[in-house]
């Protein structure tokens, strides 16, 4: 009972002196902070807007060509009503005005079908599509001439159809080869409009969907590596107190005044770990009330990986601070480790956009697990028992760091 | 005939086979301030880090009121007040938080742990100053705190290390008079110090150390008059003479 009491007393008498050491207040908390609001901000138009791709086209033939099914069968009527990633296509009614706006910058371009479309379709002589796009706008230009590509397969496949159909009704007597009538014939119900009839549209989209598609907040992933990297850092940090104490010989007058070795670790843990507990408190509140963090579908188990992250941040701090000699050591090592750490272990940038070789080395560090386990249950929408492995991995770094710091600990600089 | 309060007996210790204590014994008697006096190096420091329990001997035992450090140490830690020779405090905090954080490590309720710090802080002519961060006292005034830290609980026996270091003369008076006080109250205390004139002036008896061994144990006055005439002569002559003049590390 008098340990646990001395324990307390000791991780209270820490938390005082780091309530009134303002320079540590500023670096641990506001300094983390304006990372993660400039940060955020840059990553805002990353990912939170759906940039959706959009298709112009416009024909130059008359009403009732080929080229005005076509179109009006891919066109969007209802925006609201695409799929995510699936393009708008945009029916341009005025071709000189569609040019004027390519050349006056306000339009990256569009696809072009000819007066003669039709003719040329159904006489065999071919048409051609053409791109009208800015110089610039590569882009734009290549996605253009992708989509020319697309229908000029379908109708060409389409065509050769009939051709064939064409051919052996004629060899039969059954048609007297007016071909252009016989093929409007058959083409006809081909190109017509995808939502009013039951035969399926010239062109189709498919829209291959890997999980959720879904814009996402920035902070979901820039808070949470800054949150896992300030911690670690803070605990480094704290390995310099530590170091500080032992040289100055207030673990000594401790050890002297009846304080069991014990109570002096566990004092020194527990002050460091509620420093790193208040840390994730003020991170998850201002990430709630003002970044609009979004907890997942189990904010029990972000909770839990926030706290063992700060349990195997705060062995670490103690087990650094058994293994250096000085104050000036501990930080420099501390600093280096959690500079080290923070981008191997993707508190820079998401894991899951990094090579496989790189995610493997993640696995290390003890910031890899905690934001494998983050990004799973805040963006890929996991629930606790996904990311046990991961909280398991965390408790055996704390595990392995409070061993060896139990190991090594000393309350003498001699 | 004196009650005996610290018996230390053949006290060894080394430090990468360089030997820091060399089969030290000696007596100290309750209510005695008894100076152990040394050149730098001569194992002093290892000597009351052994004493108070922070250091482990490597042969030999210490018996404090009647525990052994070596198999008791509980039982001699809550007997025993130490002021080491470095400014064991935390800087960052008042005086008042240092002495109440001690008192309560020591074992006492907040309330007492209060009124002693204020009391303790009050004997060493610091109680206006009791909530000021120590970082912001003198070298005189933190070696007062440091002083009243190793006072708070109820210890029987106080080891002072070089406690008057950097002090300014009104300081090392008041510490001086603080030492005599605790004695007079029945306090024993092991006083290391470098100023001859210090021990001369407080302490009922004196050991010189050099090499890791006690080289003479006296009173002062006995000590002087091995040398010459006790009133011509100076302790600091004794320590000389005994300790030679070559420059020490």
């Amino acid at each position: 009972m008098r340990q646990l009491r001395q324990i307390a007393f000791i991780a209270l008498k820490d938390l005082k002196r780091f309530s009134r050491d303002r320079p540590a207040l500023l670096a641990f908390i506001l300094f983390p902070f304006l990372f993660v609001a400039v940060f955020y901000f840059m990553f805002e138009g990353v990912g939170s807007e759906d940039d959706r791709l959009a298709f112009h086209l416009a024909t130059r033939e008359g009403a009732g060509g080929m080229s005005h099914q076509i179109i009006t069968a891919m066109e969007t009527r209802d925006p609201s009503q695409l799929q995510p990633g699936e393009p708008e296509i945009v029916w341009l009614k005025d071709y000189a005005e569609a040019r004027r706006q390519v050349e006056d910058g306000e339009l990256g371009g569009f696809l072009v079908f000819p007066e003669d479309f039709t003719e040329g379709i159904m006489m065999g002589y071919g048409a051609r599509l053409e791109v009208v796009a800015d110089a610039e706008a590569t882009n734009t230009r290549m996605a253009l001439y992708g989509l020319a590509q697309a229908i000029a397969t379908q109708v060409g496949a389409q065509q050769v159809v009939t051709n064939t159909t064409v051919a052996l009704l004629v060899e039969q007597g059954l048609a007297t080869g007016e071909m252009p009538d016989i093929g409007q014939a058959i083409m006809g119900p081909v190109s017509a409009q995808s939502g009013a009839s039951t035969v399926p549209p010239l062109i189709q989209y498919e829209t291959e969907k890997v999980g959720e598609v879904k814009a996402e907040q920035p902070s979901n992933f820039v808070i949470l590596g800054y949150l896992v990297m300030f911690v670690f850092f803070a605990a480094a940090q704290s390995a310099s107190l530590i170091v500080r104490e032992r040289q100055n010989h207030t673990l000594e007058r401790l050890l002297a005044s009846s304080v069991a070795r014990e109570s002096i670790l566990g004092g020194m843990f527990i002050g460091t770990a509620v420093k790193g507990l208040l840390q994730i408190v003020i991170f998850w509140t201002v990430g709630l009330l003002i970044f609009k963090m979004d907890m997942g579908l189990s904010p029990t188990a972000v909770v839990l990986l926030s706290i063992l992250m700060t349990i195997m941040s705060a062995a670490f701090g103690l087990m650094l601070a058994t293994l250096v000699k000085t104050e000036r050591a501990a930080g420099s090592i501390g600093t280096l480790a959690a500079l080290i750490l923070a981008p191997l272990g993707g508190c820079w940038w998401p894991l899951f956009i990094l090579p496989k070789w790189m995610q493997s080395l993640a696995k290390i560090t003890p910031h890899g697990w905690a934001n494998t386990g983050f990004n799973k249950l805040m963006l890929f929408g996991a629930d606790f028992g996904d990311v046990i492995p991961e909280m398991l991995a965390l408790v055996v770094f704390a595990v392995i760091f409070g061993i060896i710091a139990t190991w090594r600990f000393r309350t003498s600089a001699a | 005939m004196p009650e005996e309060y610290l018996v230390a007996q053949e006290l060894h210790k080394s430090f990468n086979e360089q030997k820091a204590v060399d089969g030290v014994s000696f007596t100290i008697y309750r209510g005695e301030i008894f100076g152990l006096l040394g050149p730098n190096g001569a194992g002093k420091t290892t000597a009351i880090r052994m004493m108070s329990t922070v250091l482990e001997p490597d042969r030999g035992d210490v018996i404090i009121g009647g525990h052994s450090v070596r198999r008791e140490a509980d039982a001699v830690r809550s007997q025993i007040g130490v002021c080491p020779q470095e400014l064991a405090l935390y800087e960052d905090l008042s005086a008042l938080d240092n002495l109440v954080f001690f008192g309560r490590m020591a074992g006492m309720s907040g309330k007492e742990a209060r009124a002693q710090a204020m009391a303790r802080l009050e004997l060493m002519g610091l109680s206006e100053r009791a909530k000021g961060k120590v970082d912001k006292f003198s070298g005189g005034m933190k070696r007062r705190v440091n002083l009243a830290v190793g006072l708070m609980g109820h210890p029987e026996m106080l080891f002072l290390d070089e406690p008057t270091v950097g002090v300014d003369p009104q300081s090392r008076n008041n510490i001086y008079e603080t030492i005599e006080g605790l004695r007079d109250g029945g306090m024993t205390i092991l006083y290391t110090t470098h100023y001859m004139e210090e021990a001369d002036r407080l302490c009922d008896r004196v050991a010189i150390m050099d090499g890791g061994k006690i080289i003479a144990l006296d009173t002062p006055y006995e000590l002087r008059s091995q040398i010459g005439e006790p009133e011509r002569v100076t302790l600091e002559d004794v320590f000389l003479k005994l300790t030679g003049r070559s420059l020490r590390d």
